[in-house]
């Protein structure tokens, strides 16, 4: 044993804990370890971020209010983590339910067709091609929120579904309406061509 | 109505989409934000209380529990040492009691000394 470990404090480990699993920082955090939180909140907070930001197709200020109440309702729920699936994969889905909340308050007529059947998104008046990123920015919210999911983030259609308290087969038409959509903004086509 | 072909990526867009960024940077801001929050929710700090008082309680319990056993083994101290002694006044007991069976039930009369030592002792053992 060097002296350099002979050193080493309880505090000092605490204060460097990259290299611990999410499991270890959640158990820390849990009880009521500060450095361990922050670590576990810089580690995910990026593709939170990044997540919440694309499926509210919103500022990046609102993003943060949506990602300071994912963490508000994260950490008290730390203890129903089971494992079972990633933290990241947990975290979003926190992350997806703080951001329907944040659209219903702030839009409620949006959100209450958020996933009707009949709900159309028209796509802005433009000959020009789109990038991806603002076009996905441009759909409406529901389409939006299925095509991330979906096509993005890598959820099925019955995970989609139980996540946002559709029906499968809704969410896989509004994931065929978003395509059409999105396809249409990126080749700059006005008329919208199933075919 | 919605057939899985007509829904299919081409490989560009699927290309497309998986060049998508898939993290944000995050200011030190957010996370100073974040965690003021919750400690305002009085979340960090709190667990450490929480076991000092579990702790207390463990404690208050087991003094409760040395209490009372402490008091079985001074009865059953007392007892065992009077059992010649209180035999005897049991026997006694036992007499007056037949003697006074032939007053009326509903009578009132005072407990006497020896009654009480049988009632104890037959308590305990």
């Amino acid at each position: 044993m060097t002296a350099m470990e002979l050193h080493l404090e309880p505090a000092t480990v605490l204060e460097k804990p990259a290299a611990d699993s999410d499991a270890a920082l959640i158990a820390a955090a849990i009880s009521g370890a500060e450095p361990a939180f922050r670590e576990l909140f810089r580690r995910h907070t990026p593709h939170l971020l990044q997540f919440v930001s694309r499926v509210l197709g919103a500022s990046r200020a609102d993003a943060e209010d949506v990602v300071q109440d994912t963490w508000l309702r994260a950490y008290p729920a730390l203890v129903t983590f089971r494992n079972e699936s990633s933290f990241s994969t947990w975290l979003c889905s926190v992350g997806l339910r703080a951001a329907l909340d944040s659209m219903r308050r702030g839009k409620r007529h949006i959100a209450d067709t958020l996933f009707d059947e009949d709900t159309h998104a028209e796509p802005p008046r433009t000959e020009d091609r789109m990038d991806l990123e603002k076009a996905i920015g441009c759909l409406a919210p529901g389409y939006r929120m299925v095509l991330v999911l979906h096509d993005v983030e890598g959820f099925t259609h019955e995970e989609i579904a139980l996540q946002l308290g559709i029906a499968p087969g809704t969410s896989k038409a509004q994931l065929f309406k978003a395509r059409r959509v999105m396809r249409a903004l990126l080749t700059g086509r006005e008329n919208i061509d199933v075919q | 109505m919605y057939n899985d072909d007509e829904i299919e990526l081409t490989l560009a867009e699927r290309a497309a989409l998986a060049s998508l960024p898939r993290e944000m940077e995050t200011g030190d801001m957010l996370e100073a934000r974040v965690v003021r929050a919750l400690r305002d929710k009085g979340h960090f700090g709190e667990p450490p209380v929480r076991r000092r008082g579990s702790l207390q309680v463990m404690w208050r319990i087991a003094a409760a529990l040395a209490l009372f056993a402490g008091g079985v083994a001074t009865g059953r101290y007392i007892l065992a040492a009077d059992v010649p002694e209180s035999a005897s006044i049991s026997a006694r007991a036992s007499n007056d009691r037949n003697a006074r069976d032939t007053t009326p039930r509903t009578e009132t009369r005072p407990v006497r000394q020896n009654e009480t030592v049988v009632a104890e002792r037959e308590m305990w053992l």
